[in-house]
C-alpha cells in the first residue's frame, strides 16, 4: 500500500479524491447538520411517479381538458434518445459491416455471440433463432435507456414551472374533484388551504429566461402557502419560484415503459405458444377441464391449476413491470438522496451500483422474457397420467 | 392507475416507439449481423475442412511418390542386375571363344611345326644320304664290292627312318 502511494501520479489522485470527498461531506446536507456546513447544500429534488410534461399544453387535445390529452413527457423524450442511441450504432454498423470484423462490429458481435450462444442454449437452434431479435432488442433498449438515464442532465437540467401555474392545477384538481363528490365551497377551500401548506416549493436565481439554483441554498424551500403569502406582500425581490421539470428523466422510471415492453413480452410469448401448440392446444393449459368433463372428479384440480396458470400469466405482467421500475426508480432516488447527504464524490460509488442494477435488469428481462417463451413452447403432456 | 403515472397515451407511445426500434434494429442490425457471422462460420468451416483434404492430399500424394521411387528402384536394380548376367554371359563367351582360338592357332601351329621338321628331316635324310653315300664312296672306294655298298646304305636308310618316326 505504502509503495503504491509513494508514485506520484497515485498519490495525487488519491488526495484529489480525499479532499473532495471531505469538501463534499462539509457541504452537504450530511455537514449542514453535524457541522453547520451546508455551502454546496440544494434541496431534495422534487420526487413523484408520473412522468412530468415537457410542455404546459398537450401536445393532441382529445376531449374535454385534462382528460384524454396527450402530453409529450420527459421520459419519452428518454426513450427516443435511447432509440436514436441505438439506431445511430446500427447504422454505424451496417455501413461498413464485412466478413472481416472492425471497431464497432466487434463490439456488436461479441453481444451478438454471447446473447445468441445463451439464447440458443436455452431454446435450441431453432427457437432460438426465433426468440432472439426480441430478447436482444428488450435487454439493448433497457441496458441503454438504464445506463443513460444515470448521465449528468438528465434529472437536473429543466424548465421552471412557475408556482402560480402549479397552485392554479392544484387549485383546480382539488375543486374539479369537490365538485364531483358535492362538497360545499367552504370545505372545498380549506381542503386548498392544507394542500397548499403542504405543497413544498424550491426557489431560483436568475436572469432572462435562464433560472438556475445557487449553491447553499438549501433551506430555501417554501410551501405554496408562504409563497402566496409572499406574493401578496410583495416579498419576492425578483426571485422565482416553482419546481423544476427536468427535459430528461430515465426511460424505465416511468411506468409505462416498463409496461410496454412487459406487454410486447408477455404478447409475443402468447403468440409463440399458440403457433406452436395450436390455439386450442395452447389454450387447454389455462382450461383444462376435459378430465372432468369426462367424470374424473380429481378432473377438478386439473381445472384449479389451469387457473392458477392463468393467474400467473397475469403476475408476469405484474411483476416484470414492477421489478424494472421499482429497481430504476430506486436507483434515481438513491442517487439524488447520496447527491443531497454528499455532493460531488460521496456518489461516485453509486453511479457504479447503477451500473450494475441498469445491466442486471435488463439482463432479467431479456432473460425471463426467453424462459417464458421456452415454456410456452414446449409441448405439455396432456393431462393424462 | 392515474397516481402510478400510467395513462393510455403514453402506454401507446411506449409501444410504438420500442416497435418501431425493434423493426430498425431487426432489418439493420440482426440479420446483416447475424448472416455475416453465419457467412463466416461457414468460411472458417469450409477453410478447415479444405485445409485437411489438402493434409490428407499430400500425405498420399507423398506415399504415392515414394512408392513409385520404390518401383524405380527396384526395377533399375533388376535392371542392372539382368546387365550384369548379359556382360557375364558374354564375357564367358567371349573367353571360351578366345580359348578355342587360342587351342585351334596352336595346334595349327604345331601341325606347321611338325611339317616344317618332316620337311626339314626329309631334305637332311637325302641331303646326308647323299652326303654319307659320296663320303663313303671317297672312304671306302676300293674295300667295298657292290654287294656291301647297298647293305650298307640300306641299313643307314633304316636309321635314318627310325630318326624321323622318333
Amino acid at each position: 500500500m505504502a509503495r503504491f502511494l509513494s508514485n506520484p501520479k497515485v498519490l495525487a489522485v488519491v488526495l484529489v479524491v480525499g479532499v473532495l470527498f471531505l469538501v463534499g461531506l462539509l457541504g452537504g446536507a450530511l455537514g449542514d447538520s453535524l457541522f453547520g456546513t451546508g455551502f454546496l447544500k440544494s434541496p431534495v429534488a422534487h420526487i413523484q411517479l408520473p412522468s412530468e410534461h415537457l410542455f404546459t399544453d398537450p401536445f393532441i387535445s382529445l376531449g374535454p381538458p385534462g382528460q384524454g390529452s396527450f402530453f409529450i413527457t420527459n421520459s419519452m423524450l428518454a426513450t427516443w434518445v435511447t432509440i436514436l442511441v441505438l439506431i445511430s450504432v446500427a447504422l454505424l454498423v451496417r455501413r461498413r459491416l464485412s466478413l472481416v470484423p472492425r471497431g464497432l462490429q466487434n463490439l456488436v458481435e461479441v453481444i451478438f455471440e454471447a446473447f445468441l450462444g445463451l439464447v440458443e442454449s436455452v431454446a435450441g437452434a431453432e427457437k432460438g433463432r426465433r426468440f432472439f431479435p426480441l430478447v436482444i432488442t428488450i435487454f439493448l433498449f433497457i441496458v441503454t435507456a438504464n445506463w443513460l438515464g444515470i448521465l449528468p442532465g438528465f434529472g437536473t437540467v429543466g424548465r421552471l414551472e412557475t408556482a402560480d401555474y402549479i397552485i392554479e392545477e392544484t387549485r383546480h384538481r382539488i375543486e374539479e374533484k369537490g365538485e364531483k363528490e358535492h362538497k360545499t365551497i367552504a370545505v372545498i377551500e380549506h381542503e386548498i388551504e392544507a394542500e397548499l401548506k403542504r405543497l413544498k416549493l424550491q426557489v431560483y436565481d436568475g436572469s432572462g429566461s435562464v433560472s438556475f439554483m445557487p449553491l447553499g441554498t438549501g433551506t430555501k424551500e417554501i410551501t405554496a402557502y408562504e409563497y402566496e403569502e409572499m406574493k401578496g406582500k410583495g416579498d419576492l425581490e425578483g426571485r422565482r419560484v416553482g419546481l423544476l421539470v427536468p427535459f430528461l428523466r430515465s426511460a424505465n422510471t416511468d411506468l409505462n415503459s416498463p409496461l410496454s415492453i412487459a406487454l410486447i413480452a408477455m404478447f409475443m410469448v402468447e403468440f409463440w405458444g399458440i403457433k406452436a401448440l395450436g390455439f386450442f392446444g395452447y389454450g387447454r393449459k389455462f382450461i383444462n377441464i376435459g378430465s372432468l368433463l369426462r367424470g374424473k372428479p380429481f378432473g377438478i384440480i386439473d381445472a384449479f391449476v389451469g387457473t392458477l396458470e392463468g393467474v400467473s400469466e397475469f403476475a408476469r405482467l405484474i411483476s416484470f413491470t414492477f421489478r424494472l421500475f421499482g429497481n430504476i426508480f430506486a436507483g434515481e432516488v438513491l442517487l439524488v438522496a447520496m447527491g443531497f447527504l454528499i455532493p460531488l464524490v460521496g456518489i461516485a460509488p453509486f453511479f457504479g451500483l447503477e451500473l450494475f442494477v441498469g445491466f442486471i435488469q435488463a439482463f432479467i428481462f431479456a432473460m425471463l422474457t426467453l424462459v417464458f417463451a421456452v415454456m410456452a413452447t414446449a409441448v405439455h403432456e396432456s393431462g393424462e397420467h | 392507475m392515474e397516481g402510478l403515472g400510467i395513462n393510455l397515451p403514453g402506454l401507446i407511445t411506449q409501444i410504438i416507439s420500442f416497435l418501431v426500434l425493434f423493426g430498425v434494429l431487426y432489418a439493420l442490425l440482426y440479420k446483416p449481423v447475424l448472416r455475416i457471422m453465419d457467412q463466416r462460420s461457414q468460411k472458417i468451416r469450409e477453410g478447415l475442412e479444405s485445409a485437411e483434404r489438402a493434409r490428407q492430399e499430400a500425405v498420399r500424394s507423398q506415399e504415392e511418390m515414394q512408392k513409385k521411387m520404390d518401383e524405380a528402384r527396384a526395377e533399375g536394380q533388376a535392371l542392372v542386375a539382368e546387365a550384369r548376367g548379359i556382360a557375364e554371359r558374354f564375357k564367358e563367351e567371349e573367353l571360351t571363344k578366345a580359348r578355342q582360338e587360342i587351342v585351334g592357332e596352336r595346334d595349327r601351329a604345331r601341325a606347321n611345326i611338325q611339317r616344317e621338321r618332316d620337311v626339314a628331316i626329309e631334305e637332311l635324310r637325302q641331303e646326308f644320304a647323299g652326303l654319307a653315300v659320296s663320303a663313303a664312296e671317297r672312304v671306302i672306294e676300293r674295300s667295298l664290292d657292290k654287294e656291301a655298298h647297298r647293305d650298307l646304305i640300306e641299313k643307314a636308310l633304316q636309321e635314318s627312318s627310325e630318326l624321323k618316326r622318333k
